[in-house]
């Protein structure tokens, strides 16, 4: 009995040991893009999205194992409104930034009212199309602080959760240039080169372009980071990373094409994991172009595109087609329901004879490489509308076109900046958004009305009328057809477990506690 | 000389004038830098909002100027993505850059010259047509098909060799082999039919005639003789090896040089690194190709004496 006893024992001795072995462990990721700067509010790139969440927190965050998102206490413990407008948040007590200060109430000040009340060029343009209805953050004693918005927010935890209103400190970031005590534009341009956050990995080296080296934080205020160390390496070849994954030199790749998958399932030591990424690749159509006003013109264009077709000759089937500007990140927005977007040839051909088009050339515009599979697809869908008797021509351009009064149509992509459809159709086709103020979707009183309905209406019903209601003028005069989702796969040693979390934007490597561990051998 | 050294001064300082423009126009015909730098969504307002801040809102000539000036007071400004000074940025990308070429020139010179001097001296020999498939066959090899076939067999296969960064003496292998494949071929070639034309001149005959042995017959009279036709090749090609040919190298091995930093800042449209990246590999350029110039100046007494009177 003893024995066994002491067997037990030493198995459980050797199994702990184990655990924190595999505990202190460092991680060595190639990845196909390593970001120029690093600093959340400024930023909104995919790039830049893969690094801020280990290094940096939010008032409230978010159980990201959960589509549609819980919130959970962040920095912020508990939240409430003290008026319609105005909610109050009791800060998390003993947070240190990674650099040794004491996080309090100045420093949430602080960093909100960067974007809201933002004077740098860069964090005005980011607040502008997501956080216009917040007024003002104020300290009310070192641990409260109250946020006042301009009209009721409903979205308030979703907007509180953003990227780009995480929290950093104010003394340290106002004096890495000029005058200690004052906030200039190059304090902010110096911050995004020596980032400092409360998250639990602190960001020890960042060569821009080329490396982030993340170490385990060890005072942060909650669950203990897993690694000991992260390192991030800019492996620009889609080849090379894919060897270096191999041959041990990293433990862990990202942007791992479709194609290139069957070599990771075929390698006993590699696999692979994906999610369909939050974010449409869209094609517009510039409803003011002179030869494309008439509606049924735009419709026909649209209606004559398989997407299927291009999912499966493209993306091997592993896309996802939406039936409307819809994903289910959304949660309770998600509508897939709505039919708003359909391949119907004959109705095309239908809709084109009514329209009297006679034959003019219609033109697509692509960068040659900025999205994955963008020349391929405009070569398909012009393709696909030649046998509907439309006249298209793939135009390979450089420059951006949206905001060029003779382009006709092109490709462009509308990410989800956060999970609510204003995170995505919202900046992107909201009233005097980016589509309206770049001339080529022009919205009416109706539009307007249905949108404000949409943005401010307090309750989830309503919400998704109005939207449903918006996705009805999108189908009757369509600006946007979305394609499809595209598919991202990350590839690693087959012991690493890992894979992006439902919860997450676009491309977040997430190596917080729960996220990543090792299988002991 | 010195007229000859000052003349070629003056070309290189007019060389450099018009790259400096030709940039400068060059970046800005593709695209506005804005609409790559503040990511997909938007409005025309924002647009503005940043141009006045990147100063993009003077005019084109302003800016030109504005450029011009900094080659006196030395300040290129800012990347727009980094918000650091080009200067520092491409300076981090320079030695290992300039690394790697020096290593892909010293070996293309320690197999290349050797080899060449085979194949001339034994052409009629196996031992020359063995030379010369080996030149032809790194001639016909793209470096890029080179640089992924060793990566395939080396490393995805082998594990023998790294293929990431520049951190170890072994991470130089490759890159090396793949940047010196096309050189080595040229070189040969060239250090071949140079020596086919030294080997039948009069003073060689003479040179044996009057008892030298016959390795200071080759080197000292056919080599040096034949280093003026190979001096200009060498230039030309690894100048032409510092401009561009580093580029696909670099972004396989993922060698953080210069040339992965022109291209992530062409995509960008990040002028202003992008200006002083080419500007710096212009320099490099021309440097190497005054250098050369003196060299023949050394190689060749004529030239020499001539300058002298």
């Amino acid at each position: 009995m003893l024995r066994l006893l002491i067997s037990t024992a030493l198995a459980a001795g050797l199994a702990a040991a184990g655990v924190t072995g595999a505990q202190a462990r460092e991680l060595k990721v190639g990845a196909a893009n390593v970001a120029k700067y690093l600093d959340p509010g400024r930023d909104h790139s995919n790039v830049g999205s893969q690094f801020y969440y280990n290094s940096f927190d939010t008032l409230i965050d978010k159980d990201h194992e959960k589509i549609g998102g819980e919130w959970r206490p962040g920095l912020a413990t508990e939240w409430h409104l003290v008026s319609p407008k105005v909610m109050e948040f009791k800060l998390r007590e003993g947070v240190t930034f990674q650099n040794g200060e004491a996080m309090t109430a100045g420093d949430v000040v602080f960093s909100l009212n960067r974007m809201y009340q933002a004077t740098f060029p860069p964090y005005m343009v980011r607040s502008k199309d997501r956080l216009n209805n917040f007024e003002k953050a104020e300290k009310v004693d070192d641990y409260t602080v109250r946020i006042t918005v301009k009209r009721e927010e409903p979205l308030w935890e979703t907007l509180v959760n953003l990227q780009q209103v995480m929290i950093i400190p104010e003394d340290y970031t106002k004096a890495l240039t000029g005058d200690p005590n004052v906030a200039e534009d190059s304090d902010y341009e110096a911050f995004s080169m020596a980032p400092v956050g409360t998250g639990p990995y602190a960001i020890s080296e960042f060569k821009p372009g080329e490396r982030v080296v993340y170490t385990r934080f060890d005072n942060f205020w909650g669950d203990k980071a897993p690694l000991e160390k992260v390192t991030v390496i800019h492996i620009p070849e889609t080849a090379s990373r894919i060897t270096a994954l191999k041959t041990g030199e990293v433990d862990m790749i990202t942007n791992v094409a479709p194609d290139q998958l069957p070599l990771i399932d075929a390698d006993p030591n590699l696999k692979a994991a994906g999610s369909v990424t939050p974010l449409f690749h869209v094609m517009i159509m510039n409803t003011n172009h002179p030869k494309l006003r008439d509606p049924r013109i735009r419709q026909a264009l649209s209606l004559a595109i398989d997407r299927d077709a291009l999912n499966e000759a493209l993306w091997m089937g592993k896309a996802v087609v939406p039936s409307t500007h819809t994903m289910k990140e959304y949660g309770d927005l998600y509508m897939p329901e709505l039919k708003t977007f359909e391949y119907n040839p004959g109705k095309a051909r239908e809709l084109l004879k009514e329209a009297g088009y006679d034959g003019f050339e219609i033109t697509y515009d692509t960068d040659a490489v900025y999205y994955t599979n963008g020349l391929l697809a405009a070569q398909a869908i012009t393709e696909m509308w030649a046998q509907v008797g439309v006249k298209g021509k793939v135009n390979v351009v450089e420059k951006w076109t949206g905001n060029s009064k003779d382009m006709m149509t092109r490709n462009w992509s509308n990410p989800m900046y956060f999970a609510d459809p204003f995170g995505s159709f919202g900046v992107m086709w909201a009233p005097d958004a980016a589509s309206e103020s770049e001339g080529r979707f022009t919205t009416d009183e109706a539009y307007r009305k249905t949108w404000d309905k949409f943005r401010f209406s307090k309750d989830v019903a309503d919400r998704r009328a109005a939207y449903a209601e918006l996705m009805d003028r999108i189908q009757q005069d369509p600006p946007v057809l979305p394609l499809y989702r595209p598919y991202e796969s990350w590839a690693m040693r087959k012991d690493v477990e890992w894979a992006p979390k439902p919860g997450h934007i676009p491309y977040v490597l997430d190596f917080r506690a729960g996220a990543i561990a090792f299988a002991s051998n | 000389m010195l007229t000859y050294t000052l003349r070629t001064l003056v070309r290189m300082a007019l060389t450099f004038f018009v790259i400096v423009t030709l940039v400068f126009f060059a970046t800005r015909l593709s695209g506005n830098a804005i609409d790559f730098l503040a990511g997909e969504g938007m409005t025309q307002r924002d647009r503005e909002i940043l141009i006045r801040y990147y100063e993009l809102d003077r005019s084109i000539w302003d800016q030109y100027l504005a450029f011009l000036r900094a080659f006196l007071d030395g300040n290129f400004g800012l990347s727009f993505i980094e918000r650091r000074p080009v200067i520092q940025i491409v300076v981090e990308r320079l030695w290992p850059s300039a690394q790697l070429l020096l290593s892909a020139i010293g070996l293309t010179l320690v197999v290349a010259l050797p080899l060449g001097v085979i194949a001339a001296i034994w052409r009629k020999h196996w031992l020359g047509s063995a030379a010369m498939v080996v030149a032809f066959l790194g001639y016909a090899v793209p470096n890029f098909i080179l640089a992924v076939v060793m990566v395939l067999v080396f490393a995805y296969w082998l594990n023998w060799l790294p293929v990431v960064g520049n951190g170890t003496p072994l991470h130089f292998i490759m890159p090396t082999l793949a940047m010196s494949g096309v050189l080595i071929a040229a070189l040969t070639r060239f250090t071949r039919n140079a020596m086919l034309d030294v080997l039948g001149q009069d003073f060689m005959r003479t040179a044996r005639a009057k008892g030298l042995p016959e390795r200071a017959v080759i080197l000292r009279h056919g080599l040096r003789n034949a280093s003026i036709t190979l001096l200009s090749v060498i230039g030309l090609q690894i100048a032409g090896l510092a401009a561009s040919g580093s580029v696909v190298v670099e972004s396989i091995f993922a060698w953080p040089g210069i040339g992965d930093l022109l291209v992530s800042s062409a995509i960008r449209r990040d002028y202003p690194v992008l200006q002083f990246g080419v500007i710096t590999v212009a320099i490099a350029v021309i440097v190497i190709n005054a250098a050369i110039d003196l060299a023949y100046a050394w190689a060749d007494p004529r030239l020499r004496h001539q300058l002298k009177g």
